[in-house]
């Protein structure tokens, strides 16, 4: 990763933009059933695997700074959500990201299909996640 | 590979086979070129986009770039962003098959490169 940082700065002019999109360290997908009246947080979602990549990304990001071909200016988190319609949209969700997806823990999935039984009628199915976006500035 | 969770953005989005709606693992549309321009303007800028998959992102901020080039190691994933340029007639956009550790060091340099899920 620290490799491909380099690489990009050796084609950004001085001072271009190095902006780095991906999935936020800790704060997991978060499936939720949101009724007409509340929100009924079901489980996170982890992914396996996942924090090796992110320490090693947030590693390269720190490795390029730190040899000072890059400084930083600005990092910023923000969440999206997703509302489906059933568990069936919501596994057709989870398998259009490519692997490494991100898995229920044991029991969350046999717990949401049992909130999902006993729904209201208006019920749907969130799912909310983070991302964290890098800026940083070539020197 | 591109990836989101650090996996390729192609098939990023599907209509469902059972009801109208269309879902995506990815932001709404808009969502990230709108963080991305907290930080820097893509407004008139050379750009190198590196993870672009099927180019999900890239559409949506190729009208208002001078030029990019989008780069993504899945030969499938380009074809798709390959097919979905030839839709929208968009000109100011090269996809190629590739990844960045093996990008050429030569060339104009560019104004913004964007890790796109990639990194």
């Amino acid at each position: 990763m620290v490799h491909a940082l380099r690489r990009a700065g050796q084609r950004l002019r001085s001072g271009g933009s190095l902006i780095s999109i991906r999935p936020h360290e800790t704060q997991l997908p978060l499936v939720s059933i949101i009724t007409p009246s509340r929100r009924i947080p079901v489980t996170r979602l982890p992914t396996p695997g996942f924090d090796d990549r992110q320490s090693a990304a947030d590693a390269a990001l720190e490795r390029v700074v730190a040899e000072g071909r890059f400084a930083i200016t600005g990092i910023g988190n923000h969440r999206y959500r997703s509302v489906l319609d059933n568990p069936a949209q919501l596994r057709t969700y989870l398998e259009l990201i490519n692997p490494p997806r991100p898995r229920f823990p044991p029991s969350r999935r046999a717990r949401l299909l049992e909130l999902w039984r006993s729904r209201h009628p208006a019920s749907k199915i969130e799912i909310a996640e983070w991302i964290v976006m890098t800026a940083l500035r070539r020197l | 590979m591109s990836i989101r969770l650090f996996a390729g953005t192609s098939y990023a989005s599907i209509r469902s086979m059972t009801t109208p709606v269309e879902i995506s693992a990815y932001p709404p549309d808009g969502m990230e070129v709108r963080l991305i321009e907290r930080f820097t303007t893509l407004k008139g800028r050379r750009i190198l986009e590196i993870g672009c998959g099927d180019g999900r992102l890239t559409f949506q901020y190729a009208p208002t770039a001078r030029e990019i080039l989008a780069i993504d190691p899945d030969r499938l994933s380009i074809e798709d962003a390959l097919d979905e340029q030839a839709a929208l007639s968009v000109r100011n956009v090269t996809f190629r098959v590739g990844s960045i550790e093996h990008l050429s060091t030569r060339g104009a340099p560019f104004d913004v490169a964007i890790f796109s899920w990639s990194l």
